[in-house]
């Protein structure tokens, strides 16, 4: 499907030339070089530097290549795939660059102690060999899992409704759907915190639960709508036309086939809102000691742990933060890891169906 | 022909029952249909309970609540947003500059030049950078990127400043806490969602079209600005346009890399104030009397209407240029 555009050079069976392959790794190797040595001599000063003059030495040798070999048109395609590739790197390098600084900064926090021990007795100069993260992950765990609770049987109904029914309104709910998983999260915590009163609760970890829930719920709402789109409706025909009633068509026929894409959701779902921060600071209260109990009482997140630490200007809780950070991003690592197992289980069954069909 | 498909149709059609008919089916189906309003129900409730809190400031303040600049919530009781709804425009449409451009590169790669194996581990990369907790970015942004974007505001500013939105009012104040810096952080925030959008657009794109423009001897620049451009533009802005809905909600990372000011910062992008409704609301929120938090109340109220807005234009749009491109 993808590398169409990869013209064959003229002749797709004809081997590249060695000349042209010399020039094809100077191209990419020479401007590199150029450019170190001309920042490294001349002292042109940092990443800034760097760039001014590796680009234009880079369109140029590509530039070449391109005329070289394709002709005059050849320099506009050089142009457009240089260019391409380096903002792409350019998202790569920031990407890389918070994973390298988040785990190069928060290993040295990281050990047996610090993910099982909670804060009570460590103050903002504490060496890192007091206290840890136990208790707000802890309270992450317990905030997101009431979070899940509400959100995944919702957001799979949604779902069902979106995928099965004939009404009008599935064009209306699909796009409140969407509007709702625009919803600055600050304003899911704002919106929570307005009805506290009214319904007669506190700030506590119900309260960050229910304001986890509406940024969870579009999540997992649209992915498994695509989950329970793939599967075949001949499927729901057949169950319907053996005497089921709905209901048991779904779940015993299509949920049981869109079981990994559910699960992906519910991943990706967990994603979306374990790191979620404003609305936690909203809606819970501070606490240095593990409490489990949702109704009252402040409790501790991971997200928040790491909003109290970030400026605090003392290096000891700025290493509790990075290494909060770092489980923190361990943790959402885990969850997409899973979904990608789960939602490669899934294309290898429609690969296999399709090979099927294939051999027919 | 006509004659016998008349003769053989069935003279009148069986209705179907689509209505639920046992016990069962009727509990699903109302439970679908309940669930399927939930969010139209949270829209709107969350709508109806930050304007009941809003009320009093926004009653107080009158229209000058959004068009005006002085937030003195203790002393003369006044809250007027402007400067950071002004703010927050700006870091958007930097963020939007920051990041189209390298939101449609890695899409066109994606799409168009990587094999399979590889696009896929891009798309993964793409995913993963959108779960990045805001918290972690705005610590990266605070300790490890603020320095780095200091020396480019430091070098726009010595190179470029006669063009005017590269002046500052004093250079010895440093180049950190700017719109700049926090407009590059929401780039790298609103980089994935423009990303997947456009790269579904891509990827629906009808491959006749190319394959046309390159039998007819069409190069690949000229097919990306000819063809691919024009036709997938509506998606794209439709995606711009969802990127803008995140960047106007983000709160964390710019509450640290960006210091908020209530004198107004009209085009200055590297001096050292800013603002941002969503993180005033966050920077305000703690030490608020009950007055103030009708007024960041009233806050989320507005960035909330905007965000909405949009994100309405921008589902819209994208939905009308999949159906359009296919």
């Amino acid at each position: 499907m993808s590398n169409f555009l990869e013209r064959p050079s003229v002749q797709p069976w004809a081997r590249v030339k060695k000349s042209q392959q010399l020039e094809l790794i100077l191209a990419s190797v020479l401007p590199t070089v150029i450019a170190l040595f001309v920042v490294n001599v001349f002292g042109v000063h940092g990443a800034f530097g760097m760039i001014t003059v590796f680009l234009p030495l880079q369109i140029l040798a590509a530039g070449f290549v391109g005329v070289r070999r394709f002709g005059k048109k050849g320099f506009g395609d050089s142009l457009l795939l240089v260019s391409t590739i380096s903002f792409a790197a350019l998202v790569a390098v920031l990407l890389l660059s918070v994973l390298y600084s988040v785990i190069i900064k928060g290993f040295p926090a990281l050990s047996a102690h610090f993910i099982t021990q909670n804060n009570v007795y460590v103050s903002t100069t504490t060496s890192l060999e007091y206290g840890g993260v136990g208790h707000a992950i802890l309270g992450t765990l317990l905030v997101v899992v009431l979070a899940t609770l509400a959100a995944v049987p919702l957001g799979l109904a949604m779902a069902v409704f979106l995928t099965q029914s004939q009404s009008r309104l599935t064009g209306p709910v699909r796009s409140f759907t969407q509007a709702l998983a625009g919803l600055p999260s600050i304003v899911s915590g704002l919106f929570i915190l307005s009805i506290l009163p009214f319904l007669g609760m506190e700030r506590s970890g119900l309260a960050g639960a229910m304001a986890l829930f509406p940024l969870m719920l579009p999540t997992v709402a649209r992915v498994a709508e695509e989950a329970l789109r793939l599967v075949p409706a001949d499927l729901r025909m057949a169950a319907l036309a053996l005497g089921a009633p709905n209901y048991r068509a779904f779940f015993q026929v299509i949920l049981p086939a869109a079981k990994s894409g559910v699960v992906t959701a519910v991943l990706l779902g967990l994603a979306r809102i374990v790191g979620e921060t404003a609305p936690l600071i909203l809606t819970l209260n501070a606490n240095v000691s593990t409490n489990l109990n949702p109704f009252e009482g402040g409790i501790a997140a991971l997200p928040t742990y790491v909003y109290g630490f970030i400026s605090s200007g003392y290096d000891t809780s700025l290493s509790r933060a990075w290494g909060a950070a770092l489980v923190l991003v361990i943790l959402v690592g885990i969850l997409f890891g899973l979904a990608r197992v789960f939602s490669r289980s899934k294309s290898l069954k429609t690969k296999s169906s399709s090979k099927k069909k294939g051999n027919k | 022909m006509n004659e016998i498909s008349k003769t053989l149709a069935p003279q009148t059609r069986r209705k179907l029952k689509v209505k639920p008919t046992t016990t069962g089916d009727k509990v699903f189906s109302g439970v679908t249909s309940a669930a399927a309003s939930i969010a139209f129900i949270l829209v709107t409730l969350i709508l109806i309970f930050l304007f009941i809190r809003a009320a009093p400031a926004l009653q107080n303040q009158g229209i000058d609540f959004v068009f005006g600049s002085e937030w003195d919530p203790d002393g003369s009781g006044v809250m007027q947003i402007f400067p950071m709804i002004w703010g927050s425009i700006v870091i958007a449409a930097l963020g939007v500059v920051f990041a189209t451009p390298m939101a449609i590169s890695t899409a066109y790669l994606i799409v168009f030049v990587m094999g399979k194996r590889a696009s896929n581990i891009a798309t993964t990369l793409v995913d993963l950078l959108a779960a990045l907790p805001s918290v972690v970015l705005g610590l990266w942004g605070l300790w490890v990127f603020t320095p780095v974007g200091e020396g480019w505001g430091q070098i726009l500013n010595q190179y470029f400043s006669w063009i005017p939105i590269f002046q500052v009012t004093d250079v010895a104040a440093g180049f950190r806490s700017s719109p700049f810096i926090a407009g590059w952080i929401v780039a790298i925030m609103i980089v994935p969602i423009i990303t997947s959008v456009t790269r579904e657009i891509f990827s629906q794109l009808d491959r006749d079209l190319i394959g046309g423009a390159l039998a007819l001897g069409g190069s690949k620049a000229s097919i990306f600005r000819q063809i691919i451009l024009p036709t997938c533009s509506r998606g794209i802005t439709g995606g711009v346009l969802l990127g803008v809905g995140r960047a106007l909600g983000e709160t964390v990372a710019i509450f640290y890399v960006l210091d908020l000011s209530f004198e107004i910062n009209w085009s200055k992008l590297l001096e050292p104030e800013g603002g941002a409704v969503a993180s005033l609301i966050l920077a305000r929120f703690g030490e608020a009397s009950s007055e103030e938090v009708s007024g960041l109340m009233a806050a989320g109220l507005v960035i909330f209407f905007i965000t909405l807005i949009i994100n309405f234009l921008a589902n819209g749009i994208v939905a009308r240029s999949k159906a359009g491109t296919r």
